[in-house]
């Protein structure tokens, strides 16, 4: 595609997005919402799963960690929103290296399980510790977020806040993965021990990439809880853990910019089916068990192969 | 880079479009005027799907017979069910769905604590009635004076079975409770000991989905208890408890109180007391009428679950004849608010709690080998 | 603390131990047929109680018929998981985590659909034989207990001789460690993994069959049992079934011996923690590297 063409299909592109909130319903509009904020979280996992072929089960940890710390900081302590951004991610940070660290020396499913684990003593834990975390009642009346006094307290807003947000990391992990430590990491996963010939220090690779993918979380995880104004543990379960893995799983696992497609996924495919009444959850199990099998690259390999075939009829 | 953006957009694009059209979700109408639409949010799937399920039961069954005599004043309620699985996010998306796109002029739900508080963010502003089947929660909820509420406060739970305990003339009370539900009716119950003349003899806690508790169960045997509280969303506790050979009486949250739970208890089934609502076995004559009309729909007895939900629809149907089908927000939230007498229990949606639940309001029943009888006791004093 | 207290413990411990076991169990064979971990081993557990259960009551069929049809269809699930998803992704040479999320996709599947067909009611079978209890020191063990751990040590002693005597098994292990030196040697390496995920699922739904008497099944339990059920594999080495009892029983008497110790609400946590402990420090289990070769 020639370069007018691209920079044309980018402008409507932007375009479509920015009319989107008004045109379409509010009820839409919310379900945007959530889709940036999981894009945000699922690029994390989709760093780890992509580049590094490391399965991560554990983002509703610092999802949770995120939204929490951002609850706590404004709620009990009435600082600054920004404050609970900066705890959140410091505290995510912190527990990932300390986690990883020692969790990151196992490989393939063991490593996948050691996540879960984490995924599931930190669900036990935000329930136990109610002192922090309100447990089943949860933390509410968390302020909307403001900036210089203008208050982003409707789904519009916010939409306008989270999208250039997620594309903002979307643009820098791009750019660490086609840079060096991109190839690095593609080396590791790849080749491991011509890696570590050539010097790649893996785990120091692996631990940065998961304090990565941490932090990402928890960035979600603190907008998420300005945008819901209530959390509660039910929020941070191991099937939120599911859901943040499905999203570059569904969307291929090596495209960065692809996690936009599988967040979508995740947010409207089972809006979508719960028209079809009580039987909606087992008809997501089955989407995702065919996305699995029948599309192996995810969605941006089966469209990037539709792509190839459309292509080679027509010449 | 713009490409890669291009390809997630196209490989969406058949899915995005068809979001555009949100399917509608069950609903029945039978008269011919414009129907009063409503909308309910339960946990039909999910953890709580146990409690969501049987509110539906009750709501569809009031919807259908509300209609058949004529609805609100000769208009029709069309009530549009959504399930929220268990998940407050869920819920959230769902409520601003009925609120905002199909504009419904109350809302009843949802099944959990989680999901009442978060959905309250959306229906308090606007002052929207919404009846909730769970209790008064954390302190914002005192503000939302236009969501109700059905089923009891924790603390009001913990008293109704702290007065039995007390009335049965037990000082040295057991309690094993699980880390969600039960911790919050423990943290209510704890300070109430002084109040009721008990000592807490040997208290364990356990995870919700913990599938054996004889290790917890035999600690509290070990502690010579005359009663056991347990509060638990599973039959577990119940079974153990037994198996360890711990005799005393159980009393418990009315949570337990169902048919399913009894079945699930097995052989345990016996010498339990619940603080309950709903004994269909031997209702209270204002409770008769509901009783016989679900066991014709269903061919079962009902619980307290499915009168809530029949009490949910009937006592917005009274508000809505009050105050008129055309009612704005306020209008309506205020005709709610007086007392109100269903089957589950006599209400008070004016009082401070929005649901006016009291000690009296409890039915206690024991499980006697399997069937619930009704207890000659009543905890007004 | 009391001697009859820590006796309780160490009851409920071995039997949970033993649930877990068998579990674990289902998981090593799957995997050392397959190299796939099977996430979704503990449905196979709910599908065989939960047909046993309607084949019972609603059918009227009487129990050992009832638990027959259990079996089966815990077999029959097997074969078809590997039959329609497992076989075409083998083809398409699909890379281990895409395995894993396909089980994943299906326990969460399989999760609703017992949901939506069997409702969300929590089943108890009743025991074998008869009802009641053993008192040893004051602490009671079931008896059920008992006829599970019978069985699963049945099961163990005849994965052993399966594998290490018969021909078939020998053909199972060859056909899972070098697929295409097996298939050089006329085995049909579909058909061994196919009868893998067929033993696979009915282990796993015996372990349901035999777990319904003593903890009521409902369609949420799936995904727990397989937690515990991979601690136990793991522990073992996670492809020796007799590993696999060993790590079961281990996990069982930690948590029992915690919640003594402990606060009950942090059972779980102590047994994960432990869990990853000894992943980190003894990869091979605790068998060593016995375990993980092993048979």
């Amino acid at each position: 595609m020639n370069k007018l063409r691209r920079s044309l299909l980018l402008l409507l592109l932007v375009l479509a997005w920015a009319l989107a909130p008004l045109l379409l319903s509010r009820h839409l509009i919310d379900l945007f919402v959530f889709a940036g904020l999981f894009t945000i979280g699922g690029l994390g996992v989709g760093l780890l799963l992509g580049q590094c072929g490391i399965v991560n089960l554990a983002q509703a940890l610092f999802y949770g960690i995120g939204a929490y710390s951002s609850a706590y900081v404004t709620v009990q302590l009435g600082l600054p929103s920004l404050t609970g951004f900066l705890a959140g991610m410091l505290a995510s940070a912190l527990i990932a290296i300390a986690v990883g660290w020692p969790v990151l020396r196992l490989t393939g499913f063991f490593l996948a399980l050691a996540t879960l684990a984490l995924s599931l003593i930190g669900n036990v834990l935000f329930f136990e510790w109610d002192w922090l975390t309100g447990g089943t009642l949860g933390i509410g009346g968390i302020p909307k977020l403001s900036i210089f006094g203008f208050a982003f307290d409707t789904p519009e807003r916010v939409y306008y806040l989270v999208w250039p947000i997620a594309i903002l990391v979307l643009l820098l992990a791009d750019n660490l993965v086609r840079g060096r430590p991109g190839l690095a990491m593609r080396a590791m996963r790849d080749a491991a021990p011509a890696a570590e010939v050539l010097g790649v220090d893996m785990h120091r690779l692996k631990t940065a990439m998961f304090v990565i993918c941490a932090m990402l979380g928890s960035l979600a995880g603190s907008l998420f809880a300005h945008y819901v104004s209530y959390i509660s543990v039910q929020s941070f379960t191991v099937e939120r853990s599911i859901a943040f893995l499905l999203i570059p799983v569904v969307a291929g696992s090596a495209s960065v910019w692809g996690i936009i497609a599988g967040a979508l996924f995740v947010t409207f495919i089972p809006e979508l089916l719960s028209g079809f009444g009580d039987i909606h959850q087992v008809l997501f199990g089955l989407a995702l068990v065919l996305v699995v099998t029948l599309l192996p690259d995810g969605l941006i390999g089966g469209a990037d192969r539709l792509a190839q075939l459309l292509k080679r009829r027509m010449a | 880079m713009a490409l890669q953006a291009c390809r997630s957009l196209i490989a969406l694009a058949p899915t995005a479009l068809l979001s555009l059209y949100p399917l509608p979700a069950l609903a029945q109408t039978t008269a011919s005027r414009e129907p009063i639409k409503l909308g309910a949010v339960i946990s039909a799937t999910g953890a709580i799907a146990g409690v969501g399920l049987p509110e539906r039961e009750g709501i569809l069954l009031a919807q259908k017979t509300l209609n058949a005599r004529g609805g609100v004043n000769g208009q029709p309620i069309e009530i549009l069910i959504e399930d929220d699985a268990s998940s407050p996010d869920v819920a959230v998306s769902k409520v601003n769905a009925l609120v905002h796109s199909h504009k419904v002029k109350a809302l009843i739900g949802t099944s959990g604590i989680a999901q009442t508080v978060a959905v309250g963010g959306i229906t308090a502003p606007l002052k929207l009635t919404q009846i909730a089947f769970s209790g008064l929660g954390p302190a914002v909820e005192r503000e939302r004076t236009c969501v109700f509420h059905i089923t009891p406060s924790q603390e009001l739970n913990a008293r109704a079975l702290l007065s039995y305990v007390r009335d049965m003339k037990a000082s040295k009370v057991g309690v094993l409770h699980d880390s969600g539900y039960g911790q919050v009716v423990w943290n209510s119950m704890k300070d109430l000991a002084g109040e009721f003349g008990v000592t807490w003899s040997q208290v364990e806690k356990f995870e919700i989905a913990a599938t054996d508790l004889t290790t917890q169960a035999a600690k509290v045997r070990a502690s010579a208890p005359e009663a056991v509280i347990v509060i638990s969303t599973s039959p577990m506790p119940f079974r153990n408890a037994r198996q360890v050979r711990l005799t005393a009486p159980i009393i418990s949250v009315h949570g337990t109180a169902t048919y399913d739970y009894v079945k699930a208890m097995g052989d345990a089934a016996d010498n339990i007391i619940h603080a309950e609502f709903l004994i269909a076995e031997d209702p209270l004559p204002h409770q008769r009428e509901f009783v016989d009309l679900f066991q014709k729909e269903h061919g079962r007895l009902p619980k307290h679950f499915e009168a809530a939900g029949w009490d949910a629809v009937m006592s917005l149907a009274q508000a809505l004849k009050t105050a008129g089908p055309d009612a704005a927000n306020e209008a309506l939230c205020s005709a709610m608010r007086r007392p109100y007498q269903g089957v589950m229990a006599k209400f008070d949606f004016s009082a401070p709690d929005m649901g006016g639940l009291t000690l009296a309001s409890f039915n206690y029943s024991k499980l006697v080998k399997g069937k619930f009888t009704r207890l000659d006791y009543s905890a007004a004093k | 603390m009391s001697a009859s207290l820590v006796m309780q413990a160490i009851l409920s411990g071995i039997t949970n131990g033993f649930v877990y076991a068998l579990i674990g169990i289902g998981l090593a064979v799957i995997f050392k047929g397959t190299q796939i971990i099977n996430a979704m081993q503990g449905e196979f557990a709910v599908i065989g109680a939960m047909v046993t259960v309607f084949a019972l009551e609603p059918a009227g069929l009487p129990y050992g018929l009832s638990i027959l049809l259990g079996v089966i269809s815990g077999a029959a699930a097997g074969v078809i998981i590997d039959r329609l998803f497992v076989q075409p992704m083998m083809r398409q040479r699909a890379g281990e985590e895409s395995f894993l999320l396909l089980t994943i996709g299906l326990a969460v599947t399989l999760s609703a659909a017992v949901l939506y067909l069997a409702g969300r009611n929590s089943y108890l079978l009743p025991s074998w034989g008869e009802e009641g209890v053993i008192e040893i020191l004051d602490a009671f063990l079931q008896i059920q207990a008992l006829w599970l751990i019978g069985t699963a040590i049945i099961v163990v002693v005849g994965l052993r001789l399966f594998y290490g005597r018969t021909l078939l098994g020998l053909s199972m292990m060859a056909a899972s460690m070098d697929p295409d030196g097996a298939a050089t040697n006329g085995i049909n390496v579909r058909r061994m993994r196919s009868l893998t995920f067929l033993l696979g699922g009915t282990i796993g739904a015996i372990a349901g069959i035999l777990v319904a008497p003593l903890v009521a099944v409902n369609y949420h339990m799936g995904i727990a049992l397989t937690l515990k059920g991979f601690a136990a594999a793991i522990l073992g080495g996670l492809s020796n079934p007799l590993g696999a009892v060993l790590g079961g029983v281990t996990l069982g008497l930690l948590e029992s011996l915690a919640v003594v110790g402990f606060p009950s609400g942090y059972k779980d946590v102590i047994a994960l923690a432990m869990m990853i402990v000894i992943m980190i420090v003894m990869p091979n289990g605790l068998l060593g590297r016995v375990g993980r070769i092993g048979g």
